[in-house]
């Protein structure tokens, strides 16, 4: 059963235009997750010729990558909408009825949840199991 | 062979028999009369099956040890139909899958399979259900969802292009004297039952033959069936207006048909199309001229004439007053002869009923597929308080501790020691930019520019209309970064709002909603002080300060306040390290005697300071005036949101104030009413038994009287007394120590 571990990653709220711009290192996971805000993981900083920029550590997300056959067969019984088929490919909704960010690579999915409900989406991952 | 049992008695079935066939090869009818369909459009062979009531017995294959109980069996259920689950019997949790698809396409005989290659060959992504797999369509929704059962569970299908439906037709009931008899069959049933090897003894067909039969064929039409519990004859009105009877065991009704059309009756406004028989007209039977229209209801033709004598002659205000086409069948059985009905008395043929979910039963667990309780949020300190023997309660959105065991231990450490209690369910956001403090002023009604860098104010949000909407802190980071705090429940909605105005206004600036990241320990007892020094924090704060430091090793914001009456620090830092930093307060703590302490106490101890929680002590229409927080509206500044509405309120008379009342003894509960003179007065908002005070406190919502609050007022048949806030320090000297 997998289990969902705080994710250090750096959060980054600036103007869109400099997001757009913005290039991460190569060993960074970059999620648009809105468009004035970013998450990297792990947590390291980027520069974004943006002075206003809020760009602050986050540990308020619990993760956990799932092979991708085990992440389907659960988001198939508690994701309502479409999944995005291309790889890699970054998505986010309810899952289970709970706010959820989804990172697809070839192999494996990123399964990311707000802290606070994590406790919740292991128990109904477990009852899908 | 093997057995099946109906109400407790064994019977033997054949191999591939339906529950049905096996009921009628021991001469039980399923629910002791009524023509049988064989294709689950009829209401007439349900029971309760394995524990399920209204299961279709012609749609389910016989089991050994299958138990059935027949509805009408008045040995089983007294009152002719099963009784509602009185035992919490918990079935299995049935799994739900939720599959996307361009088309789906319900029913796959040949105009189905038709529709579902033309589909494909269209290059269309296509899925296909079909009762015939197992796979029985319960309703189409808004979405659109299509929800199917199936023997693995349920089906939840969100066809983005189209819905065909292809689910052919029904056959039509007969309606005449004598329809709940047994022995009647439509003649695809007849049929059927013919090719089990079911003996239907001697059969008089009336209308469409079946096949594979002999029948007797009746030349007439149909006036009534005759017999005690089972059909033995059926008379028949001839060419020459004469009533013939011809005798029988079975009678075969081929009366015509009509679409099985309610999941596209049920898809107005989305992309539902009716294929094949589905598609065509419906034949329209003869008035019924008496006997029972609609057997699920109950409904007669006679009450038919009652309703229409009454003026109900709309097809959807019938269906409202008989009840008729609402049951178990969904109209299956009477649609064509209401219809019928109403055109033989009105002028023209009425369309069918609006259909809506659910087409079949369903329990509740297949209702429930797929679907979750509410979440409740924990902060990370929630295993913390379990360890220290918390009572966890949903408050504000969030699982929080309402008392560790001892509420008044709790209360005395933080009037008179230390105590830590989780406050970090408090939204927190921060705001930066060039315009963040053009933003607040123009959203707070304090002026934001006047607090200074490292101070923090405590502030109301107002909407358009001079109502209290959300309070919290302002505190300055520097001149265009702001940390921002607002109630635990209320952190969505201030986002929102500031995001929303913010975007309308065009402002530069970039807002972080942190409640979720942040933890927020709040430190507070005469002996806070003495807690935080121990844990490395060197700066000395004043009142409403605030400053970013190290507190036990974990980067903190320390915010120098007060909401419980007495020193106060809270401590946001990362959420991830809640509980190294907790565990440390605890630790360094011991021998000042620190506790933790939960919502109760702090309910008693932000009441004697008279604190507000807005949306507990607010009302959707409280305005700064009344609740006694003029001070924290500058009316001088040009601009704010709800300023305009303040000045013109603030010009109508006071009807009403947020007071404090005393009492002694026990608190009267939240709710309570006021009265004065025994008319209405008011209610309260808070209440709590004051230890320090040894009486207890209120607040409430005050009504006045010729201008005035009154000085007391009767509560739960007591007197109450008014008295100014707060109950407790009204100096203030503890807190700002």
């Amino acid at each position: 059963m997998p289990v969902f571990e705080r994710m250090p990653a750096r959060r980054v709220v600036a103007r869109p235009e400099a997001l757009d711009r913005a290039k991460p290192r190569e060993d960074t996971l970059m999620l648009r997750v809105a468009p004035d805000e970013v998450l990297l993981f792990p947590d390291v900083d980027i520069d974004l010729g943006d002075p206003h920029a809020l760009s602050l550590s986050e540990t308020g997300f619990s993760g956990v990558w799932l092979e991708v056959e085990v992440a389907l067969n659960f988001l198939e019984r508690t994701c309502t909408w479409q999944l995005p088929s291309e790889r890699p490919a970054f998505a986010q909704g309810a899952v289970a009825e709970l706010p959820v960010k989804l990172y697809f690579e070839k192999d494996r999915v990123l399964i990311l949840i707000p802290a606070p409900y994590a406790a919740d989406f292991e128990e109904r991952f477990k009852a899908t199991q | 062979m093997p057995k099946l049992i109906v109400d407790g008695e064994p019977i033997t079935f054949e191999p591939s028999d339906s529950a049905l066939v096996a009921l009628l090869r021991s001469d039980k009818h399923p629910t002791g009369g009524g023509c049988l369909c064989c294709a689950g459009d009829c209401p007439h062979c349900v029971a309760t099956v394995d524990g399920v009531a209204y299961v279709r017995t012609c749609q389910v294959e016989a089991r050994p040890g299958m138990l059935i109980e027949r509805h009408h069996n008045t040995q089983v259920h007294p009152g002719g139909y099963p009784p509602l689950p009185y035992e919490d019997k918990r079935s299995a949790e049935i799994p739900a899958r939720n599959l996307h698809c361009d088309v789906v396409v319900i029913g796959q005989g040949v105009s189905g399979k038709e529709a579902a290659e033309a589909a494909r060959a269209s290059g269309k992504n296509v899925i296909t259900l079909d009762v015939g797999e197992r796979q029985e369509v319960i309703g189409i929704y808004p979405g659109p969802l299509v929800v199917a059962r199936t023997h693995e569970g349920m089906l939840h299908i969100h066809p983005h292009d189209e819905i065909v439906v292809a689910t052919g037709a029904a056959e039509i009931q007969p309606v005449a004297e004598g329809n709940r008899l047994m022995g009647l069959v439509t003649a695809r049933a007849a049929s059927l039952l013919a090719r089990t090897g079911l003996d239907l003894g001697k059969v008089v067909a009336l209308g469409t033959p079946p096949t594979g039969l002999e029948v007797q064929q009746a030349e007439g039409d149909l006036l009534r069936f005759e017999g005690e519990e089972k059909v033995d004859a059926v008379v028949i009105i001839d060419a020459n207006g004469e009533a013939e009877r011809l005798e029988c065991d079975t009678v075969s009704l081929g009366l015509g048909f009509h679409p099985r059309d309610a999941l596209v009756r049920m898809g107005n406004g989305l992309n539902v199309r009716a294929v094949g028989d589905c598609a065509k007209p419906s034949d329209i039977p003869p008035c019924p001229a008496s006997g029972t229209l609609c057997h699920c209801s109950g409904v007669k033709v006679a009450d038919m004439d009652f309703i229409w004598e009454r003026g109900f002659h709309e097809l959807e205000l019938v269906k409202r007053a008989t009840l008729a086409g609402t049951g178990t069948c969904q109209g299956s059985a009477c649609l064509p002869h209401i219809r019928s009905f109403l055109a033989d008395r009105g002028e023209a043929l009425q369309a069918p009923f609006t259909a809506r979910p659910l087409t079949k039963q369903v329990t509740m667990g297949e209702i429930a597929a797929g679907s979750q309780h509410r979440a409740t949020p924990r902060t990370a300190l929630h295993d913390e308080h379990l360890k220290l023997g918390a009572q966890m309660e949903r408050i504000g959105g969030w699982w929080r501790p309402w008392n560790y065991g001892n509420t008044l231990e709790e209360y005395w450490a933080v009037r008179e020691a230390v105590s830590l209690g989780d406050v970090s369910t408090l939204g927190k956001m921060q705001g930066s930019g060039p315009d963040a403090v053009k933003l607040l002023e123009r959203l707070y009604p304090t002026q934001v520019a006047s607090i200074k860098q490292g101070r923090s104010r405590y502030a109301l949000l107002l909407d358009e209309r001079g109502y209290v909407v959300e309070d919290g802190l302002i505190c300055k980071d520097s001149d265009t970064r702001y940390t921002l705090t607002f109630t635990s429940g209320g952190s969505s909605f201030a986002e929102l709002w500031l995001r929303d105005w913010a975007e309308g206004w065009k402002l530069d600036v970039r807002l972080m909603n942190q409640t979720m990241s942040l933890g927020a320990i709040n430190v507070t007892g005469p002996l806070a002080t003495d807690l935080l020094e121990r844990t490395g924090l060197s700066e000395r704060l004043r009142y409403m300060q605030h400053t970013e430091a190290e507190v036990a090793g974990v980067p903190c914001k320390v915010v120098r306040l007060s909401f419980t009456g007495e020193l106060s620090y809270e401590l946001h830092h990362p959420a991830g390290r809640s509980v190294e930093l907790w565990r440390a307060l605890m630790d360094l703590g011991k021998d000042l005697g620190v506790k933790p302490h939960g919502l109760e106490a702090l309910q008693k101890l932000r009441l004697e300071k008279g604190h507000i929680i807005v949306g507990q002590d607010t009302d959707f229409d409280s305005t700064p005036r009344r609740i006694v927080h003029e001070w924290a509206i500058n009316l001088r500044k040009d601009e704010f949101i709800g300023r305009q509405a303040v000045l013109r309120t603030n010009k109508i008379p006071l009807d009403r104030q947020l007071v404090g009342l005393e009492i002694a003894g026990d608190a009267p509960f939240e709710g309570a009413l006021l009265y004065r003179d025994s008319k209405y007065a008011g209610y309260v908002t808070s209440s709590t038994y004051s230890p320090v005070l040894g009486k207890s406190v209120m607040l409430a919502w005050l009504e006045l009287f010729d201008g005035a609050l009154p000085e007391e007022v009767t509560v739960d048949g007591r007197t109450a007394r008014r008295v100014e806030l707060p109950f407790y320090d009204p100096e203030g000297s503890r807190a700002r120590v």
